[in-house]
């Protein structure tokens, strides 16, 4: 009945119609559930910036629309006033930050970010909806996240007949975690609008090979420069297209197509992305972009090579041509290894070295193998992140080889590269998860288009009217020799209803299982702000943990607007964006002394650090502290960083070794070894703590330990500030003694201690020197 | 016992005082043995006579235990580095300028010295700067390095000596030219190349079989996504004891493994994608309904059984994991 009544709908042009009006419907109402699942932290905290980052570029933004573009542009572009680096050291001037050096170059500004949520906010107020900018910056993720899952759509349809797949894609690039994880409300950061950036330019790019059209390559190259301009992993993009063509071409498949799309692409992206003030001449001048150069000219080789062949139909003259062209590939890569052993082309830089070299970070830049992100990734993390993917990935793979198109060969790269890549660094999962969507989308695809067919075959009897898919398998089996070896019979069908419902019935429990974990590891994981933490009552009820705001506010209204505030780097930024005070450090990380400074001062004793103090004008110091709370990411626990990272710097003062005790455990209770006890960071954390307990009962929740029964003794400086959960510490750094004495004798004074006793205090101390 | 051993060495000078003949001449004698056998090879009264106070000369010690019976591995590590150091130094300063001697004193010839620095482990380095001239320190006591990261190479001993007598000339440490490797690597170039050539029209079928690229392809990506790059980089161990005389396969915590953890993982993702492979391609190009039949129970019982393991597993690494499958 209701079949009957249908039946208009779904056939001939009006079921086309009806088709596309229903996928348009889904593709909506996937943006629309990638754009809820996203609202977690709006919802239980409110419209707020989070973690460190995003900080920064949020006030980027605020100068972008506050000043206007043009004004942000010149700010970029004052090229005839100022040279590169002082432009940026007048920025950070400006935003005060690296006391007293200034930053010298824009280390991680990629504008696009701020230009796009900037253009946003103009839109908004021409259609006159004044929209506050902070929450265009909040939901700028998200509401991106939305066009990530079409554009996903869009490219995994360009991969097969399948009309589910592309729909199955969408949807699980909409909720999967593992790129919710960057790009949850609030979570401003340059990768919320690369992701799309990167899908839709590997769209464009597809297409272009395809059609061999240099409109689409036209395109990739504007969407490649938009990916310039937002984020650093446009790298990504710059080697794998080459790596594509490089592929293509040694497996014979050269053709015009690839040279039309491959030579636009290269030609106008690489004019594109050097408009960009940060990467300027990069693009011929660093290993990174050497690959997208070479394929360039080997392309150009084979083209002028397959033309003259075309002229010429002699065997010998094309062994002749063939061995012409591997000649000069190989002198060329020769003469460009040269001119990367000279210095003309810039070496790998640090953070790309160490994804090959996995141990060069380790040792040689403490700084970058420092940041959790930069971490290996555990396979929980990828459980964690992709759900059934993980294990639909592979079998999504071996289906391209079916095919094995110019398209299927792109997937298959692009799936072993980010894998790879996703393997050495937690933070690249990011890239990773795209591919698997669609591999996972492909698999899962064909399954349901083989089990969810109404009609059955009749046994012995091979039917070509199966469904979409099992036309395209056959038609593959049939024509390709070389196919694989579980395709080379042709496609019958499923024949009874039991296995038909049972697999549909299983992959359903699978999916719905999906969006449940999705679910879960998005409100449980991935939705704390981090700049407000939430705990939760015995009485079950939500408390606010405010900490970390009501310290940046006591700064902006206790301290002079000069104030200095050192910190640990990872709060420069929240410092810079909150607190409106210049900091030492922030959050990038471009100058390895300078931070090692930081660490020094934090890890040495009060005699050594104070100088350190007052050589950069610091006013005041602030630590975080998680002891009383059981805050785990607190500075105590982060100590051993800035130990290592100043160890670098300056390897006879500072020695890991010394803040473990002999049997090489990390302690802050009794028995803490003297150089712990003594460094800054352990005095500032626990000064005054015991003073919470009753007497010997101190304990630290973070590290589970009892602490020593006598707290410890500060003497340049004096607290200034502790906020409501002992979260954040201020300390005020005490000016020079007004009659010269030391402040360690000037506070035994005020205690009332004879001088006997501090001379014999400063005779332990000389024994501690040696 | 640091201290304890602080304090016999700075006694140790004081000791052998009244046995030294003028400090001018030791040096050069020293020197000039340098030049025939670099580092020098020591024992306890060379040891001694070398390292007496007063001293116009730097001088550093490898104290090490190179026999077999006492099984240090870290020495024989950087033995070679020690005496690539010690030759490049003898031939980069035949005049003596940097006025710094290098001393090999092995366990079994320097047992008394190794007594009286009350040494319980070696290889340990020690440095004595001089007592008069250049880079000179007052008490003369040597600074003593421990071997607690590994074994070093000879630039970064160099520069530890650099750090501690700023002044004065280094040599270059030059390290001999590995003819074997080169000719080995050129060998091996040339017969691959040979190889490829002759074998090509065999090759060629292989390179081009789309199996054969699909498996290392799908091996690759398991080896990744199981964690195995975290084994490489963190070496952690391939499995560990649960305390109770059995062996534990998981570890506890979600971003720890071990190395038989991640084969496990890769061993359940592989037979999950092979079982949607073969209910995507293989399934339905059967033509018998019965075996059809058969082939979607046990497939589709295998992909549901392991995927609850999978789960039960996941929740054994993340305590609050909620959702589970029915068999586990």
């Amino acid at each position: 009945m209701v079949a009957a009544a249908l039946e208009p709908f779904l056939k001939g042009d009006t079921g086309r119609n009806t088709r596309g009006l229903l996928r348009l419907i889904i593709l909506c109402t996937i943006a629309g559930a990638a754009v809820a699942s996203r609202l977690f932290s709006v919802i239980r905290f409110e419209s707020i910036i989070h973690e460190f980052d995003p900080w920064f570029n949020f006030r980027a933004t605020k100068y972008l629309v506050q000043n206007g573009f043009y004004s942000f542009w010149d700010w970029f572009d004052d090229k005839d006033v100022l040279d590169n680096g002082d432009r940026w050291r007048l920025m950070h001037r400006e935003l005060g930050t690296w006391h007293p050096l200034g930053r010298v170059t824009g280390g991680t500004l990629y504008p696009g970010l701020m230009v796009t949520s900037g253009i946003i906010y103009h839109i908004l107020r021409l259609l006159s909806m004044p929209v506050d900018i902070r929450n265009i910056c909040v939901l700028l993720a998200p509401g991106f996240s939305g066009l990530t899952a079409f554009a996903s759509y869009l490219i995994t349809s360009e991969m097969t007949t399948s009309p589910s797949a592309g729909l199955l894609a969408a949807a699980f690039m909409g909720i999967t975690p593992g790129y919710i994880s960057r790009s949850v409300a609030g979570s401003y950061d340059n990768e919320a609008i690369a992701i799309f950036l990167l899908v839709f330019t590997f769209y464009l790019w597809i297409k272009a090979v395809k059609n061999g059209s240099a409109m689409w390559g036209a395109l990739t190259a504007l969407f490649y420069g938009y990916m310039v301009s937002a984020w650093g992993g446009y790298v990504f993009i710059t080697n794998l297209l080459p790596l594509h063509a490089f592929v293509l071409i040694c497996m014979g498949r050269y053709s015009p197509r690839l040279y039309v799309s491959y030579s636009t692409w290269f030609a106008l992206g690489t004019l594109a992305s050097m408009q960009i003030p940060f990467v300027g001449f990069l693009p011929i001048r660093s290993s990174e972009h050497m690959s997208a150069l070479g394929v360039f000219g080997l392309v150009q080789l084979v083209a002028f090579v397959e033309f003259v062949r075309q002229q010429v139909p002699n065997k010998q003259f094309q062994t002749l041509l063939r061995g012409l062209i591997l000649v000069i590939f190989a002198v060329s890569m020769g003469a460009l290894v040269l001119l990367t052993v000279s210095g003309v082309i810039a070496p790998w830089s640090g953070r790309f070295y160490s994804l090959w070299d996995t141990g060069y970070a380790k040792i040689h830049i403490p700084i970058i193998a420092s940041v959790s992100e930069h971490q290996p990734t555990a396979w929980p993390a990828f459980f964690f992140d992709l759900n059934l993917m993980i294990w639909l990935f592979p079998a999504g793979v071996y289906m391209c080889f079916q095919q094995l198109k110019d398209e299927h060969v792109f997937v298959v790269i692009y799936a072993v590269l980010a894998s790879y890549f996703a393997g050495v660094m937690v933070r690249l999962m990011l890239t990773l998860t795209p591919v698997v969507c669609i591999a996972a989308a492909l698999a899962l695809s064909s399954i349901l288009d083989t089990y969810l067919v109404a009609d059955n075959p009749t046994p012995k009897e091979a039917r070509p009217n199966g469904q979409a898919t099992g036309d395209v398998v056959k038609n593959a089996a049939d024509y390709i020799k070389d196919s694989l070896r579980s395709t080379r019979n042709p496609v019958l069908g499923i024949y009874s209803y039991i296995s038909k419902a049972s697999v549909v019935g299983a992959v359903t429990t699978y999916l719905l299982l999906f969006v449940l974990h999705c679910t879960w590891v998005t409100s449980n994981a991935y939705s704390s702000p981090s700049v407000v933490l939430a705990s939760k009552l015995p009485d079950g009820s939500q408390h606010i943990i405010d900490d970390y705001r009501e310290a940046y506010y006591w700064l902006r209204q206790n301290t002079a607007e000069k104030a200095k505030i050192m910190s640990w780097w990872d709060y420069g930024y929240q410092i810079g964006g909150m607190a409106d005070r210049p900091t030492l450090v922030d959050n990038n990380t471009w100058n390895n002394t300078h931070i090692a400074t930081v660490g020094k001062a934090m890890s040495s004793r009060e005699e050594v650090s104070y100088p350190i103090l007052r050589q950069h004008d610091v006013d005041y110091v602030l630590i975080v502290f998680g002891g009383l709370l059981g805050y785990s990411g607190d500075d105590i626990n982060k100590f051993l960083w800035m130990v290592r990272i100043s160890e670098g710097i300056w390897p006879e003062e500072i020695n890991e070794r010394n803040y473990f005790t002999a049997r090489g455990e990390y302690r802050v209770d009794d028995e803490a070894t003297p150089t712990m006890r003594n460094s800054l960071m352990y005095k500032m954390s626990y000064y005054n703590y015991n003073a919470l307990f009753p007497a010997g009962q101190a304990q630290d929740r973070v590290r589970g330990s009892k602490l020593p029964a006598e707290g410890p003794q500060l003497s340049t400086m004096e607290e200034a500030f502790t906020s409501e959960n002992w979260i954040i510490r201020i300390y005020k750094v005490k000016d020079l003694d007004n009659v010269g004495r030391d402040h360690t004798s000037a506070v035994a004074f005020d205690k009332g201690n004879k001088k006997k006793k501090t001379a014999k205090r400063r005779g332990a101390r000389v024994l501690r020197v040696e | 016992m640091k201290c304890s051993g602080l304090l016999a060495l700075a006694l140790l000078p004081l000791l052998c005082l009244g046995a030294q003949k003028a400090s001018g001449g030791r040096f050069e004698e020293f020197h000039a043995r340098s030049q025939s056998s670099a580092p020098l090879r020591l024992d306890d009264a060379s040891y001694d006579q070398i390292t007496a106070a007063p001293r116009n000369h730097s001088v550093v010690v490898l104290l090490t235990a190179l026999e077999a019976r006492f099984g240090c591995q870290l020495c024989r590590d950087f033995q070679p580095e020690w005496d690539l150091l010690g030759n490049s130094w003898a031939k980069g300063d035949r005049n003596g300028e940097s006025r710094i001697l290098l001393g090999t004193l092995d366990f079994a010839e320097g047992k008394e010295t190794f007594r009286k620095l009350m040494l319980q482990t070696a290889p340990i380095m020690l440095l004595f700067p001089p007592t008069s001239g250049q880079n000179a320190k007052p008490d003369g006591q040597p600074v003593r390095f421990d071997f607690t990261a590994g074994p070093q190479s000879a630039e970064s001993v160099v520069g530890w000596i650099t750090r501690h007598l700023p002044e004065g000339p280094k040599p270059a440490i030059q390290r001999p030219l590995n003819y074997f490797r080169i000719i080995t690597i050129t060998t091996t170039l040339l017969g691959i190349v040979t190889f490829i050539s002759v074998a090509y029209p065999y090759i060629l079928p292989v390179i081009q079989n789309r199996n054969l690229w699909a498996a290392i392809s799908l091996i690759t990506i398991l080896l990744f996504t199981s964690g195995h790059m975290f084994n490489h980089i963190r070496k952690v161990p391939y499995v560990a004891g649960d305390g109770k005389g059995g062996i534990s396969y998981f570890a506890g915590g979600f971003s720890n493994q071990f190395g038989m953890e991640t084969q496990i993982v890769a061993a359940m993702y592989g037979t999950l994608s092979f079982a949607t492979i073969a209910l995507a391609l293989k399934v339905p190009r059967m033509s018998d309904p019965k075996k059809q039949q058969l082939a979607v129970f046990v497939w589709g019982g295998i992909m549901l059984g392991m995927y609850s393991f999978l789960l039960s597993v996941f929740r054994i690494k993340n305590g609050g994991y909620p959702f589970h499958l029915p068999p586990f």
